[in-house]
């Protein structure tokens, strides 16, 4: 009995040992995941020299201080194993995983490095779009090797969305800051080092990025030996390329969906990641650009409502989310909020109703019986490459109720320069914000924020006021109740744009391509290290 | 002949002056850098402070002044974008442009000039007929057309050769064929109405009275001078196809010099620009210099009236 019963053991340990031996060997890196993506952004590394469009590029092989939950897009620990919010939201209290070490042996990431990177973000000069936020840090303590504490003159009670892994261009990417003053700008921009699952290889401008499986890393060893981006501008190439299975994964818009389908190549959809609404600039009453005469931002502001709402209601935003976005997306009536948002109520998600006759009465209501002029500008922006056809689409729409809308093709650069001086008071503009902010007021904190933000595009007493009590309300629930009860009614009876709705994103996917668990909400590819190996 | 190398020789640089110049301007009529590097909620001190560093904060003729010094010492400044050396984006380009360039021009004048020879020869038969199909086809697809239709028939459909990037051979052979399908057709053309103009003279008659071979006839006194127009061609087509292969290289995602300027004129990135456009003109006056010395090589006439 006791000799069988020591048989069976030994057998169940055999058993155990080759199960853990076949998974050990299961987890090892293998093989090559190629990427094809339209743009690389700007190609810098340092967190003063990128802007943010780098977001895709940059996510393999760099950590934040914490992330997202997949399931339930809540904050979670990565560098930072736990939080503490003290203060009202004055006091961020980060406490450091320890052991986690930089690249090629340049030693383990300490509070000192957190520190360096907030302080080369906040500099002057710094092109990082998340310089404003950080230079509201009054100081930095570093208590010890795994402890820093970040204090602030007014409470920041969303300081850990801007500290996030999780979100679109998710810029304070920590650097080790022993080695970035030694190597110097030009040396650590040319061999970034990081903490991430993949280690830089190398990098050649506008053609290809290459990393390296970090192996036992403190997080998850990725499942491929490589990854390679290789930069495909043109959307056919790139599916071309899938399809030949030249590449593995390809970034690809919503036209493509009806094709991929077709042709059999699989998809991945990430919903909801970004927010498709029409710019109507002018709404500065307080700037010296302002220009009274522009129809939706006159002073007077029962009548410039009215024609925002026939604007609105002129658009048959189904047919536009159907046909230009591949039904890729969702109409929606409220805004930089997403189906899914927990603020966003039911009457919320109702859209503006598709109505060109009570359109035109709103006109004539609002003086304008018989239409007026504007300017449609169709900008394209990195990864958002519908935006054209989207203004275009409006602008047709606008048309049938009498506005006579001159379109006008403009660089991004161009109207960038525009955008910052607000030289645009009465063009309109299609765009689509990426979630860089869970919270919808985090957006509106940089476009419609008076004593914040320095290129809004809509300017409101009553908007500052709910912005006022969002970011000085610690409490999560009752923020959730403001945006919900309040500022989202407001906001959708004061109609400040053309609201289209949420849009999604896919992704091609070749055969070797296993499971691959995404964020909610977030906009780029990211999670590589979490990609499998399909069987 | 020296005196005529020399006066050539000024005429360029001062052509490559002209052309800097033009660029220099033009480029910054097209937008401000800084617009793209920073976040539109960059302060106004951010942004000065990027103006300063990057020069742009100076009076434009100063600009202009300094950057046409610098190009004399042989500086052609830094990228605005990575602030990385110009020559160095452009050495890390220019081999991937020249080996599609040199392989494209090579296609284009193996298939156009025999196939243009034939087709004079059999001026009127069957395969004239085909080679002036293919020369019509050649010449109307639009590359960008074809270059996809190549991908999914050879990368997509027969998974033959790679669909796009550039790594071995076979990455070369669809974006080469691309480039050269277009200039071989009008090689073809060219190579055909030269040798038809050269076959109808009379040394060629006189030629063939002697009794020399047919061979010889064609390919040693009648191509030699049928192939004046075609060198011409040739030389400047290959300049051309260092500069002006973008449409190709975006479709086969070649990392060539072409979508380098490309990509630098939506970013701004005025160093690269001015560095790009004055390297392919340069080896566009360059190659013209180089086909008037050929020309005097292979016409006596043109040689003795210069000496």
């Amino acid at each position: 009995m006791k000799t069988r019963r020591w048989v069976v053991s030994m057998v169940a340990a055999i058993g155990l040992l080759t199960a853990i031996a076949a998974h050990g060997q299961a987890a090892k890196p293998e093989g090559t995941l190629t990427v094809a993506v339209a743009t690389f952004g700007n190609e810098r590394w340092l967190p003063h020299l990128y802007v943010g469009a780098e977001d895709v590029v940059l996510k393999p092989m760099y950590e934040n201080l914490l992330t997202r939950d997949p399931k339930t897009g809540e904050l979670a620990p990565m560098l930072a194993e736990r939080w503490k919010v003290a203060d009202g939201g004055r006091t961020w209290s980060f406490y450091l995983r320890k052991g986690v070490q930089f690249h090629g042996g340049r030693g383990e990431m300490t509070a000192e490095d957190v520190k360096f990177t907030f302080n080369t973000i906040a500099k002057d000069g710094s092109a990082n779009s998340l310089a404003p936020e950080f230079r509201l840090i009054k100081s930095m303590e570093v208590e010890n090797p795994y402890t820093l504490t970040v204090r602030f003159d007014k409470p920041f009670v969303v300081f850990g969305n801007k500290v996030n892994q999780g979100l679109f261009a998710s810029v304070a990417f920590i650097q080790s800051k022993r080695y970035v003053e030694t190597a110097k700008d030009d040396g650590a921009e040319r061999l970034p080092v990081a903490t991430g699952p993949w280690k830089f290889v190398e990098h050649v401008r506008g053609d290809r990025i290459v990393y390296e499986a970090v192996e036992n890393h403190w997080r998850a060893t990725p499942h491929f030996k490589r990854l390679v981006f290789v930069k495909v501008p043109e959307p056919s190439t790139r599916m071309a390329m899938l399809r030949a299975g030249s590449v593995d994964v390809i970034e690809v818009g919503g036209e493509y969906a009806d094709e991929l389908k077709q042709v059999g190549v699989r998809t991945l959809l990430m919903p909801n990641t970004s927010w498709l609404y029409i710019i109507l600039g002018g709404q500065w009453a307080t700037k010296p650009t302002y220009d009274p005469k522009v129809p939706w931002a006159q002073p007077d502001a029962e009548r410039a409502r009215k024609v925002r709402m026939a604007l609105n209601l002129a658009v048959d935003k189904q047919a536009i989310v159907q046909r230009v976005l591949g039904g890729l997306g969702t109409v929606m009536g409220s805004w930089l909020m997403y189906p899914s948002d927990p603020w966003a109520s039911d009457a919320l998600k109702k859209p503006y109703p598709y109505d060109p006759a009570k359109a035109k009465a709103l006109l004539a209501e609002a003086g304008y019986p018989s239409g007026f002029e504007t300017t449609m500008n169709l900008t394209a922006w990195p990864g958002r490459g519908f935006l054209p056809d989207v203004g275009e689409a409006v602008a047709t729409y606008w048309e049938k109720i009498g506005i006579r809308v001159k379109r006008r093709p403009v660089d991004r650069a161009i109207f960038a320069a525009d955008f910052r001086a607000r030289a645009y008071s009465g063009v309109a503009l299609a765009y689509a914000s990426p979630l860089v902010a869970p919270e919808p007021w985090e957006v509106l904190y940089r476009a419609g924020y008076t004593k914040a933000g320095l290129c809004l595009f809509v300017e409101q007493p009553k908007l500052d006021e709910f912005i006022d009590r969002l970011a000085g309300q610690p409490n999560y629930t009752e923020r959730l109740r403001i945006m919900r009860d309040e500022m989202g009614p407001w906001l959708s009876e004061y109609v400040p744009g053309v609201a289209i709705g949420a849009a999604h994103t896919i992704a091609g996917l070749g055969p070797r391509v296993g499971d691959w668990p995404v964020i909610p909400g977030h906009m780029g590819f990211h999670n590589w290290e979490y990609i499998g190996r399909a069987r | 002949m020296w005196r005529y190398l020399i006066g050539r020789v000024l005429q360029t640089m001062l052509s490559m002056l002209v052309v800097i110049s033009i660029v220099f301007f033009l480029t910054r009529l097209s937008g401000n850098p800084i617009h793209l590097l920073l976040d539109v909620n960059a302060s106004e001190r951010d942004q000065q402070i990027l103006m300063h560093h990057l020069g742009l904060d100076k009076p434009l003729p100063v600009q202009y002044g300094l950057y046409v010094r610098n190009i004399f010492l042989g500086d052609f400044g830094n990228s605005v974008l990575t602030r990385r050396p110009v020559t160095e984006h452009i050495w890390e380009r220019l081999p991937a442009t020249v080996e599609l360039g040199l392989v494209a021009m090579l296609l284009s004048v193996l298939i156009g000039v025999p196939l243009g020879v034939y087709s004079a020869v059999h001026r009127g038969g069957t395969l004239d007929g085909a080679a002036r199909v293919f020369a019509v086809l050649g010449q109307s697809m639009p590359t960008f057309w074809l270059g996809l239709m190549l991908i999914l028939l050879f990368g997509v459909v027969l998974r033959l050769l790679p669909a796009g990037g550039r790594g071995g051979i076979e990455h070369l052979i669809l974006p080469a064929f691309t480039l050269g399908y277009f200039t071989s057709a009008a090689i073809l053309r060219l190579t055909r109405s030269a040798m038809l103009e050269v076959l109808g003279s009379d040394y060629i008659k006189f030629a063939r009275l002697k009794g020399l071979h047919e061979q010889v006839v064609l390919w040693k006194h009648g191509l030699k001078n049928a192939l004046l127009p075609v060198v011409t061609f040739a030389v400047m087509l290959f300049v051309q196809f260092l500069g002006g292969a973008v449409v190709t290289e975006t479709v086969f995602a070649w990392p060539g010099l072409g979508r380098l300027i490309l990509e630098s004129i939506t970013t701004r990135d005025y160093p690269i620009v001015q560095a790009g456009v004055l390297v392919l003109s340069a080896l566009y006056l360059t190659g013209n210099l180089f086909v008037d010395m050929l020309y005097s090589y292979l016409n006596p006439r043109i040689r003795h009236a210069r000496a």
